[in-house]
């Protein structure tokens, strides 16, 4: 049962993260976009926009890691 | 790395000016400086004054911008042809351009109106062609003398058909016909015939119910409809024949005068760019004062220029830059071969501050050696390397893609060494293929805590080497408070990772006691250079470490990825099948394996990298520069025009 419990904790830990960066990154892209239309130059700016939420499902997938290692 | 630039004050007589600015401009290594506080004292300021235009520069001006928007206007009526190159110098036939465009305006101007006007005729003309086409083969079943009308309408869509069948049974008791037909278009067209007397209280009824009636131009309108046709098709056909005898007028104008024309355009183009410079400069009675930018590599071919063109005439004076000029100076970066390529990531964030540091080197070592420890995979490379060298090889002109390249080779190469450290050939199949066993360092798939550990210790040394690019920044900056806050952050980043490590035996236990003592004594110091929100800073700082996680989290996912293809390879139990899924999975993963690294190793250099020492905000060294190549012709050298 404890390993069922551990394993449940690694994927909520890494799933709820991946869900919470997916939404950031669909409102931070749709608007990265946009403003892409506008001024091409701020192209670097957007890459870091939409991966800065990236950090999110990373932390998410190391906790999942020291989860599942304990 | 960031050009050392030099202030620099050119003066010379006011008679020189134009000429001096011309011979800048051809140099292409100034800039002018428009702010001139840092150049002169407040004493000096009093002495010299904005540059006054005189009476003939301003005529001059007048008469270049007037005809360069002459020479614009006639070259809109004119059709993009490819014009050999003129040799005349523009600057002496300035007077009989005007002339002549004066004339060639008129006969342009006329032609252009012509040539709109049977356009308009021939659209209008088209769109009764397409209907009347689609009529014909109904016209051709009637018989002409049979004494009947005939009435075209346009249909919307079958509903109105039957509509207009019923009300024209209940008008006609049935005594007409409705034939349709599709049109090219796809518009639906019906032909009534009925007899003449009830014609018009058809038309009257079509009008009420809102069903359009075919409408043709004036001239036609009263002629039967198989006559309309024919006049049509003549007409058409005539207009088109107008209209190719008015362009090949045009194509044969552009040909002969087009080559003049663009040249004396180029020419003015230079001229009013210099006048435009002109509003930036200073004088006294006597001289001129060009205040301004130019890198301390191209000074003594600034100078050399000058005093070859005007005998020592024009001086070029250099001053000092003080440290409240350092946010005015333009910034232009100047690496060696290797890292100019990587220019092309550092030109995709604002530029870095003259007296900061340029990041572009450090990007040139860490971000291929990010890329290939994440992609790691010798056949990847493989591949990528030959896709490098095609992109190089078919673009050599394109700067841009030619950089790219140059970056996916070196990336490439990181890759295939990688690959032979994780043991990856296409995922596991060197292994079982080439016997790449005996190469492993460590198998990803399976080390992940290890690769995590990997992964976060590089993240440490990067981090920590932004601090201290950081600390040799605030240094150069004059901003000690800075250069101590990121001092003590390097301590503390340093002692918190022992502290972990003896917390863990890692490292020895007995190292536990004086690292917290350190931590104790540092971060009240923290609190002095970075107020009180350096503890935040501090947190940011360990969550960037932990963020190089992802080296090991994007790499583990793209050698799972390349498992899979070879396991579904392998399941197909067919050769042909199982190498064609092979190569298609393959391709997906390489795909993904050139844009997951690339922005992953960017992102960990634009935010967590960057931040700890790039100053950004700097102007971009833009100096006067020729707008077009130069050409054959024998040039003015700046001497203004004989007029």
């Amino acid at each position: 049962m404890e390993k069922v419990f551990i394993a449940l904790a690694a994927a909520l830990a890494v799933g709820l993260s991946a869900i919470a960066t997916a939404w950031a990154q669909s409102k931070i892209g749709a608007a990265g976009a946009g403003t892409l239309a506008e001024k091409p130059e701020l192209s670097g700016t957007i890459i870091i926009m939409v991966a800065i939420p990236e950090t999110m499902v990373i932390l998410g997938f190391v906790v999942a890691v020291s989860i599942l290692n304990m | 790395m960031i050009a050392r630039m030099v202030k620099v004050e050119i003066i010379g007589p006011n008679e020189q000016l134009l000429d001096t600015l011309a011979l800048l401009r051809d140099l292409g290594v100034f800039q002018i400086e428009p702010d001139i506080t840092c150049f002169v004292t407040a004493d000096e300021e009093e002495k010299i004054r904005s540059l006054n235009l005189d009476e003939k520069t301003v005529a001059e001006r007048i008469f270049f911008e007037d005809l360069k928007a002459r020479i614009d206007e006639l070259t809109a009526c004119l059709p993009q042809v490819e014009v050999r190159e003129s040799y005349l110098d523009p600057g002496s036939v300035l007077d009989s351009v005007a002339a002549t465009l004066q004339q060639h305006g008129v006969t342009c101007r006329e032609w252009c109106r012509k040539r709109e006007a049977l356009q308009k005729e021939l659209a209008e003309l088209s769109g009764n062609a397409v209907f009347l086409g689609a009529l014909e083969p109904l016209l051709n079943r009637m018989d002409p003398k049979s004494g009947l009308e005939f009435i075209g309408v346009t249909i919307k869509d079958p509903a109105a058909l039957e509509e207009l069948m019923r009300m024209l049974t209940r008008l006609m008791q049935g005594k007409f016909e409705l034939l349709t037909v599709k049109a090219e278009d796809g518009t639906l067209i019906g032909l009534i015939t009925l007899e003449k007397g009830l014609a018009e209280k058809v038309r009257r009824t079509l009008g009420d119910q809102h069903v359009p009636e075919l409408s043709f131009p004036a001239a036609l309108a009263d002629l039967p409809f198989p006559e309309k046709i024919r006049t049509l098709r003549a007409r058409i056909a005539e207009v088109n024949s107008e209209i190719a005898a008015i362009d090949r007028d045009l194509t044969q104008f552009a040909l002969r005068w087009g080559a003049i024309y663009q040249g004396v355009r180029r020419w003015l183009a230079e001229r009013l760019a210099l006048h435009t410079n002109m509003a930036y400069l200073h004088q006294t009675g006597m001289c001129f004062f060009i205040h301004g930018w130019t890198p301390a590599a191209e000074v003594a071919r600034l100078r050399d220029g000058l005093d070859k063109r005007f005998g020592g005439a024009v001086i070029v004076e250099e001053k000092q830059i003080l440290e409240q000029d350092l946010d005015l100076v333009p910034v232009t970066l100047r690496n060696p071969a290797y890292f100019r390529p990587f220019e092309l990531f550092a030109r995709l964030l604002p530029l870095p501050r003259y007296a900061s540091l340029d990041p572009t080197p450090f990007i040139a070592i860490c971000f291929p050696l990010f890329f290939g420890m994440i992609l790691g995979d010798a056949g990847y490379g493989l591949i990528l390397l030959v896709l490098a060298l095609v992109l190089a090889q078919v673009y050599k002109k394109r700067n841009m893609v030619r950089d790219a390249a140059k970056i996916l080779f070196i990336s490439a190469c990181y890759t295939i060494v990688f690959g032979i450290f994780y043991g990856e050939f296409f995922g596991e199949l060197g292994a079982r293929l080439l016997g790449m066993e005996g190469a492993f360092i460590v198998e990803r798939r399976l080390a992940i805590i290890p690769m995590l550990y990997f992964a976060l210790s590089v993240g440490m040394a990067h981090v920590t080497l932004g601090l201290m690019l950081g600390f040799v920044t605030a240094l150069k900056r004059k901003t000690g408070r800075e250069a101590l806050y990121k001092l003590v952050s390097i301590f503390v980043m340093g002692c918190l990772v022992v502290l972990c490590l003896s917390m863990t035996d890692i490292l020895p236990r007995l190292l536990t006691r004086p690292m917290t003592l350190a931590l104790i004594i540092l971060i009240p110091l923290l609190f002095f250079a970075g107020g009180v929100l350096a503890p935040l800073e501090l947190l940011k700082t360990i969550g960037n470490v932990v963020s190089y996680a992802r080296i090991m989290a994007i790499g583990l996912a793209s050698v799972l990825l390349a498992r899979v293809a070879n396991r579904f390879a392998g399941m197909t139990g067919n050769i042909v099948v199982g190498v064609l899924l092979a190569v298609v999975f393959h391709t997906v993963n390489i795909v993904l394996g050139v844009f997951s690294p690339t922005i992953h190793a960017l992102r960990l250099h634009y935010v967590e990298f960057y931040s700890k020492f790039v100053v950004p905000g700097g102007r971009k060294f833009e100096p006067m520069h020729k707008e077009y190549p130069v050409t054959n012709h024998p040039e003015s050298g700046g001497e203004m025009p004989r007029r």
